[in-house]
């Protein structure tokens, strides 16, 4: 019962939050003045008749505040407008390129995640040994190589130097790699696949390794070697479950900033990608995909917030429900 | 930070039957001194701070000079003129490498002191009092958490272009800089104040918290003497790698083509020189190398700090 009160009010916190972000980005980009007048501010010949029926056109004739309950009620409908540059429905286009960023950064989570956990257990069972240095000094190395500077390393050596790995977009124009758009795909995600994970790898394993070594200096860990429960199953399944608890919250993080990152690792690679779309419609001022594209990166982040939160509840007796 | 260490830790009131204390600050370099990731961070980072503080009197070219187009040329490989070449626009990529780094530290520095005053502030009140100022402080943080950093940033960037013109503030210098080290700084204290708040839901209930209560300790006391002292150790560490990150931060925005046009910053060298990558491949990794080092460099500090101040994290 507790449980039930308490996720109907963090639902409903989550609900005003996405209400309050969504009315915080509306009315800073709108601040800056019609979108149309930006847009069209440029181009020579604009009457402000046409202005006017463009303006219409796009639904965007009224005051600000009624615009937003507008946009609003019809996000609520799923529909987010149509985009000015593309002239195509912008939900359709943040799921094509969204698509391409998951398609990417999901895989890099994971792969980071299980890479994290052997060298982060690893090296909290053999503390200050020489293969703990080995992978703290990797992963602080890793930690403050800035991810678009390494994926810039990647093209200069891979692409450019030795021509192995194409530096560029998600797939080739023509001649796909051995003649299967599949592989050639495959192909074309290794770069963009290998920064994000280097990049995700170390500060998981940071953690890892640290809540490890906490954990394993506790009593229950004590406890059970006493007890003769053998060491592969204490490490592993007791203290492996303990010290990843307080992971949940970088890794939550690390999810739902998917598509907030996504504009730099695309910018590097040209992956036509969320973040992608979204830095070229903040140049080109294609409104609508800005607003659409700013909901939906922060609709991810409080949503996996939210479920961070709940899975602690869940699977830690010791937090209280208030 | 190191001033409320200091403050904490009144050396006499810890354990009076012991010889005088040498001070934390004593104890801490000494202990900081013996960490081998610390001293190589405190190194890299006086570098920085060095090259910020001279490089302005030694760089052998203004930034803003473009007289190398002509001499070597643009993209002209490394020389003994010029140690970094030069990139696609003329610039002598080692005297525009060194005018980045005063630009980088005022970010990291400015952004992180607003951070952390805010974060220290909304996470402590919130975790000490608990309850509804709590919840209603958390959310405020929440939603500090998840508005994308980089649409507000450059959304503001491109409103300053529009607003800005034929208003006193065009003649601001560094204004769009100055703008993105106050957003970055806005946008970055939730972190500090979730972990602030963690660290004080932890503390306030542990024995020794109740005891200073029950020796009718006053609320300022337990705060400042006893709470903040032993949270002090995850947030010194939250806070220098902060700083790296909010250098990061500037360096990407400015990657992303959104710097300030004024001012000379590594991302923006990134941005300019990034589609010459193939052909002057120095003019790109010069500067990616230089953030690198600057990050590197407080996040290895950090690592000291957490050996200095925080031995029972590691040890």
């Amino acid at each position: 019962m507790r449980i039930f009160v308490f996720l109907t009010r963090r639902m409903i916190f989550a609900a005003l939050l996405m209400l309050g972000v969504s009315a915080a980005i509306f009315f800073l980009v709108n601040s800056i003045g019609n979108p149309i007048e930006l847009m069209m501010a440029e181009t020579p010949g604009m009457t402000g008749e046409v202005i006017d029926r463009m303006k219409a056109y796009y639904g965007l004739d009224h005051p600000p505040m009624t615009r937003y309950l507008l946009w609003l009620s019809r996000i609520a409908q799923l529909d987010f407008g149509t985009s000015i540059v593309y002239n195509q429905p912008v939900g359709s286009l943040i799921v094509t390129w969204g698509w391409q960023t998951l398609k990417i950064q999901l895989p890099a989570i994971l792969i980071a995640l299980a890479i994290a956990i052997l060298f982060g257990v690893t090296a909290a069972r053999r503390q200050h040994s020489r293969s703990d240095f080995a992978v703290m000094a990797t992963a602080l190395l890793g930690q403050s190589l800035p991810a678009f500077f390494l994926g810039i390393l990647l093209i200069f050596i891979f692409s450019y130097s030795l021509d192995w790995l194409p530096s560029y977009g998600a797939y080739s124009t023509r001649n796909p790699l051995w003649g299967s758009p599949t592989l050639d795909a495959l192909w074309h995600m290794v770069l963009p696949v290998a920064m994000l994970t280097f990049f995700n790898t170390a500060t998981l394993t940071l953690l890892m390794r640290s809540n490890m070594v906490d954990v394993l200096k506790s009593d229950f860990i004590a406890a059970m070697r006493a007890s003769g429960i053998p060491e592969r199953r204490v490490i592993y399944v007791h203290a492996l479950r303990a010290a990843f608890i307080p992971m949940l919250t970088y890794l939550g993080l690390l999810i739902g900033l998917m598509l907030g990152t996504a504009p730099v690792t695309e910018s590097v690679f040209t992956w036509p990608g969320l973040g992608y779309l979204y830095i070229s419609a903040i140049h080109q001022l294609d409104y609508p995909v800005i607003m659409g594209a700013s909901a939906v990166i922060a609709f991810m982040l409080i949503c996996t917030t939210l479920l961070t939160d709940v899975i602690y509840v869940l699977i830690d007796p010791r937090i209280s429900l208030e | 930070m190191s001033d409320q260490t200091i403050t904490a830790h009144p050396p006499s009131s810890a354990k009076p039957a012991r010889r005088p204390v040498k001070g934390i600050w004593r104890q801490g370099w000494q202990r900081f001194a013996r960490s081998r990731t610390g001293m190589l961070g405190l190194i890299l980072v006086l570098l920085v701070v060095a090259t910020a503080v001279v490089g302005p009197f030694v760089a052998p070219f203004d930034p803003q000079d473009q007289s190398p187009m002509i001499d070597p040329g643009a993209k002209a490989p490394p020389s003994w003129v010029h140690p970094l070449g030069t990139d696609r626009m003329g610039y002598d990529v080692a005297s525009r490498v060194i005018y980045g780094a005063p630009t980088a530290l005022a970010v990291g520095l400015g952004a992180m002191s607003i951070a952390s005053l805010i974060g220290v502030l909304v996470g402590g009140f919130a975790g000490y009092r608990g309850g509804t100022t709590d919840e209603v402080l958390m959310r405020f943080t929440d939603f500090f958490l998840v508005i994308p950093m980089f649409v507000v940033i450059l959304a503001v960037i491109r409103l300053l272009g529009v607003a800005v013109v034929n208003t006193p503030f065009e003649s601001v210098p560094y204004l769009n800089l100055g703008v993105i080290i106050l957003l970055i700084g806005v946008f970055s204290w939730a972190p500090i104040a979730r972990m602030t708040r963690a660290e004080f839901l932890r503390l306030k209930n542990q024995e020794f918290v109740e005891a200073a209560r029950c020796i009718g300790a006053t609320s300022g006391d337990i705060l400042f003497r006893h709470i903040l002292p032993n949270a002090l150790p995850s947030l010194v560490v939250i806070v220098a790698l902060g700083i790296g990150g909010a250098v990061l931060a500037e360096a990407m925005i400015g990657f992303l083509g959104f710097g300030d046009p004024a001012a000379v910053s590594w991302g923006q060298l990134l941005y300019f020189n990034y589609e010459a990558l193939k052909v002057a491949p120095w003019a790109s990794l010069s500067p990616g190398v230089a953030i690198f080092i600057t990050v590197l460099g407080f996040n290895l500090l950090a690592d000291g700090l957490t050996d200095a101040f925080n031995p029972r994290a590691k040890r």
